[in-house]
């Protein structure tokens, strides 16, 4: 992986070693900006391993739950506030407790799609009828999403 | 400091957390961050790699040429470009919004603009570490899902955007240059700029 990463930086570098420079510091200027986010993601994980019971995502997030799940899936998604690259190794831990896949995958979705955090700013931008539309169709997207992995996953 | 703490707002909410496990059951906590710290040592290489897929696409990818592209004609044809485009799209929200208004007021439909903000999600760059906790399967049918619902979401909200009375919105130069000299802020770095979302 990382070596097709170099791969390409070393292609590129052949069409213009200016840009390859900026494509290096915007890599680097943005993985330590986020490198706190990631401490905090995989301290979560941690957390979680240890002290969240499975028996409570089984009830929360399980394959019994059926819609249940999926509506508690897309919901903690669109609350997260997180960058997507959390929303991975967190819906990983989920599985592993026993969640159940369509539920794991509505809660990524709607976790980069939906924003309860960000909906001020989209309402600012776009106009609030926008952003309420966008977001509330996306949440349902999320679950429709999660449904259909659930067929062909 | 209240402003980068409001930043860091999860790492803030985890360590308190970690406090209070210290406190309920240290034996437990020290456990947590062990486990913690196995998982992100296993996926430390690809998450370099995906933030080097990043820094690829956000400098290669003519944000400004896409853009103007899309606001010409808009068919199915267009929204799925702006799709295709999204997948790619590389950026924190406030640099993106600013953009996606910029194509809206240079004449783009509702549509092609949602398309592209839903299929923002897609996150090509962020597929190696999905693959890694969730598995290729897992990570392609999200993909391909996603994409297809980026392309009927356009659809959808424009046919919900336009129910009633239909919104004119006016070109603004100010804003289209507000949103275009702001894309370059991450390469200057600026302190939130950094965040990739």
């Amino acid at each position: 992986m990382v070596t097709l990463v170099a791969a390409g930086y070393g292609l590129t570098r052949y069409r213009s070693v200016a840009k390859t420079h900026q494509a290096v510091t915007v890599a680097r200027k943005s993985l330590l900006g986020m490198l706190p986010t990631f401490v905090a993601v995989f301290g979560l994980v941690g957390l979680f391993q240890v002290f969240v019971p499975p028996s409570l995502v089984e009830r929360w997030l399980g394959a019994g739950g059926g819609p249940f799940s999926l509506l508690v899936g897309a919901l903690l998604g669109s609350v997260a506030a997180g960058p997507p690259a959390g929303a991975f190794p967190i819906a990983g831990s989920l599985i592993q407790a026993g969640a159940w896949m369509p539920a794991v995958a509505a809660f990524i979705v709607s976790w980069v799609l939906v924003g309860v955090v960000s909906l001020p700013f989209e309402g600012r931008v776009f106009g609030w009828r926008y952003a309420l539309t966008r977001n509330g169709m996306s949440f349902l997207l999320a679950m429709l999403i999660g449904l259909a992995m659930g067929l062909l996953v | 400091m209240l402003q980068a703490l409001r930043r860091e707002v999860l790492l803030v909410a985890v360590a308190g957390l970690y406090l209070w496990a210290f406190v309920a059951d240290s034996e437990g906590a020290v456990r947590a961050l062990a486990s913690g710290g196995r998982v992100f040592l296993s996926v430390v290489l690809i998450i370099v790699s995906v933030f080097g897929i990043l820094g690829l696409f956000q400098v290669w990818v003519d944000k400004k040429k896409v853009a103007a592209h899309l606001g010409e004609r808009a068919g199915l044809g267009t929204i799925t470009l702006g799709a295709a485009f999204g997948t790619v799209l590389v950026g924190p929200v406030y640099v993106i919004f600013p953009l996606l208004f910029a194509i809206r007021a240079h004449g783009a439909r509702w549509a092609v603009v949602t398309a592209i903000l839903t299929a923002w999600a897609v996150k090509i760059p962020m597929v190696p570490l999905e693959v890694q906790f969730l598995g290729w399967r897992f990570s392609l049918a999200r993909t391909v899902l996603t994409f297809i619902g980026a392309v009927v979401m356009g659809f959808l909200v424009e046919w919900l955007m336009t129910l009633g009375s239909p919104r004119i919105l006016q070109a603004t130069p100010n804003l289209i240059d507000a949103a275009t000299g702001q894309e370059e802020q991450p390469v200057k770095g600026e302190p939130g700029a950094a965040r990739i979302n």
